[in-house]
């Protein structure tokens, strides 16, 4: 079937099916936007994602019954994208030049800012990444980040153990005062 | 001292480095444009540079099996395939297990190319690698960057890397042909892959490279048809023979092509909604349509041009839950497949295809966070390819050509 159908009815459901998505878009873009940042660390990439994701959203509008699942549907989108296979390779080699943040030098983390940890959050690899995001910042359940990342709770879990121990890993020892920097006796490792 | 665990001070550092961010970039005219795009992107899943995941590659030498080898048999005495009711379940867990395809493969995470001979160690990433003279030649793609590198049979680049749009092979391995931007304008260069003739280039109008011309695939020994971009992400296609660039109306984009038959399909119309897909006559110059559909997006044409593979439409970011082989004359489905999984898990085949002879299509899936690599028949046949693993979670992707 081949028939262009372009009546009123179609215009007028594309007129609803925008007044729709701009109202979701106004409510939530900001949100969102915030979350796109923490996922890629750049603002440019940031805005990609996000673009990227309301279009994918857009175009499946009228198959998303659940209105309430919206965000979790530009998230999955935006995670996906941020994982996906080239842009992990060009982050991987982005980040074997960077120069991480020298812990010894950096040993307080109540500053006010937060910005030393972030900085290890963004040395993380983008599966570990989404999960640490996903969890400490969405504050997600374990089961909604598996359904987000389409992955098994039981690779949620290891996924953030092993995010957490990076993070243990290069955080100064002020960070972590439950980490395995200390020994009984209060030694760092 | 900091007493605070540690999930709590990410989760603080996760607030302040966010929420004051008070951005709201676009407006619904911006996103409208990228959908549109999306959907034209989905419809030439071989053309996107974005797609950086596609890659190209033929077995290494002479003596290796073909990825897209052709039976002996004449498609003309053949009869159709009769129709398979109700999608068959791809399950490669449960699926047989085959040792290999003649499928090349490329390891997304290791520089490596996977063939039934063997593992060649490659010295970076590419997204297209053919044998070329006594070596290779390859694309690279750096965030959807194309250079076209010519290596020895070292391995070593030789001469300076050029802006490119991508790189096909002819069915038969015998030819490659490439694009490669120079003094102002994009130009379609058509190459015997042993060497002995000089390469064959047709210059095209003069452009700018950031609106490049990609390459299609041949539709016939000494044409091939390639896409060309214009800034504001129109497409032409073209037909580029005997020095000269023909004009192809007929589709928004092409896809993919076939030399056996001389068809090419892509994108016919698209209106965000919805986008639709056909096959038109390439041997004239008027681009007469055989056939449409808006029920797949069109990938590419078994070797010997009977079929062609068909997606969803509305493939999201991991792939399409359904895959379909189309009868190529009539566009009518042979053939569909779903991918098993459940409603919880993310279950795709990757828009990648490669042929292991005219009635196996070779394909990557993901269900859950696994990637498989399968070979599905015409027949309705499912097998698992066992032997080729990745270095890491990535997988592999099938290497195609078009």
């Amino acid at each position: 079937m081949t028939a262009t159908l372009v009546g009123m009815g179609a215009h007028d459901r594309r007129a609803d099916k925008d007044a729709d998505f701009s109202a979701y878009m106004s409510a939530r873009q900001t949100a969102l936007y915030r979350t796109a940042y923490l996922l890629a660390g750049d603002h440019a990439t940031a805005e990609d994602l996000l673009q990227n994701a309301f279009a994918k959203l857009y175009l499946s509008w009228d198959r998303v019954r659940d209105r309430e699942a919206l965000d979790g549907y530009v998230r999955r989108i935006m995670v996906n994208e941020n994982n996906s296979l080239w842009r992990r390779a060009w982050k991987r080699r982005e980040h074997s030049t960077d120069t991480l943040p020298e812990t010894g030098s950096v040993d307080t983390y109540d500053d006010g800012m937060g910005g030393v940890l972030w900085s290890f959050v963004q040395t993380l690899p983008p599966k570990q990444r989404s999960v640490i995001v996903l969890r400490y910042y969405e504050q997600l359940s374990e089961a909604e980040i598996a359904e987000t990342l389409g992955i098994s709770v039981g690779t949620v879990k290891s996924q953030a153990s092993r995010a957490l121990a990076g993070l243990r890993a290069r955080a100064p020892r002020s960070l972590d005062p439950h980490g395995p920097h200390h020994d009984e006796s209060g030694d760092a490792r | 001292m900091n007493n605070t665990p540690l999930e709590d001070q990410v989760h603080d550092a996760l607030r302040r480095t966010a929420d004051p961010l008070h951005r709201t970039p676009f407006t619904v005219g911006d996103v409208r444009t990228r959908a549109r795009r999306i959907q034209r992107r989905r419809a030439a899943v071989a053309a996107g540079a974005v797609a950086a995941v596609l890659a190209v590659a033929v077995p290494i030498g002479a003596a290796m099996v073909g990825p897209a080898q052709r039976s002996e048999v004449p498609p003309a005495t053949q009869t159709p395939a009769p129709r398979l009711t109700g999608p068959i379940l791809v399950d490669p867990r449960s699926a047989e297990v085959v040792e290999s395809t003649s499928v090349p493969l490329l390891d997304v995470d290791g520089a490596r190319l996977l063939t039934q001979e063997g593992t060649v160690d490659l010295p970076r990433a590419y997204d297209s690698l053919t044998p070329y003279l006594d070596g290779w030649v390859a694309v690279a793609n750096e965030e959807g960057t194309l250079t076209l590198e010519v290596l020895d049979d070292d391995l070593r680049v030789v001469g300076d890397p050029v802006p490119t749009g991508g790189l096909v092979v002819s069915t038969d391995g015998q030819q490659v042909a490439w694009t490669e931007y120079a003094d102002g304008r994009w130009q379609v260069v058509r190459a015997p892959v042993a060497g002995g003739t000089e390469p064959d280039t047709t210059p095209l109008a003069p452009g700018p490279e950031g609106a490049p011309v990609r390459p299609v695939g041949f539709l016939s020994a000494t044409e091939v048809v390639v896409d060309r971009f214009d800034e504001a992400g129109e497409v032409t296609t073209y037909v580029v023979g005997d020095g000269a660039a023909d004009e192809l109306p007929g589709l928004l984009q092409a896809t993919s092509s076939s030399a056996a038959t001389g068809t090419l399909a892509g994108l016919t119309s698209t209106d965000l909604a919805s986008g639709c897909s056909g096959v038109v006559d390439g041997r004239g110059q008027a681009g007469t349509r055989t056939w449409e559909t808006c029920d797949h997006t069109l990938d590419s044409f078994s070797p010997d041009g009977r079929h062609i593979v068909g997606f969803a439409p509305d493939s999201d970011g991991y792939g399409s839950p359904t895959v379909s082989i189309l009868d190529a004359d009539t566009g009518e489905a042979v053939v569909d497949f779903e991918v098993a999984g459940s409603r919880r898990q993310v279950a795709a085949f990757h828009d990648r295809v490669g042929w292991d002879g005219d009635d196996t299509a070779v394909l990557t899936l993901l269900t859950g966070d696994e990637r498989f690599v399968v070979r599905l028949g015409v027949d309705g046949s499912v097998q698992r390819v066992g032997g080729a693993t990745s270095i890491d979670s990535s997988g592999l992707v099938v290497a195609e050509v078009r």
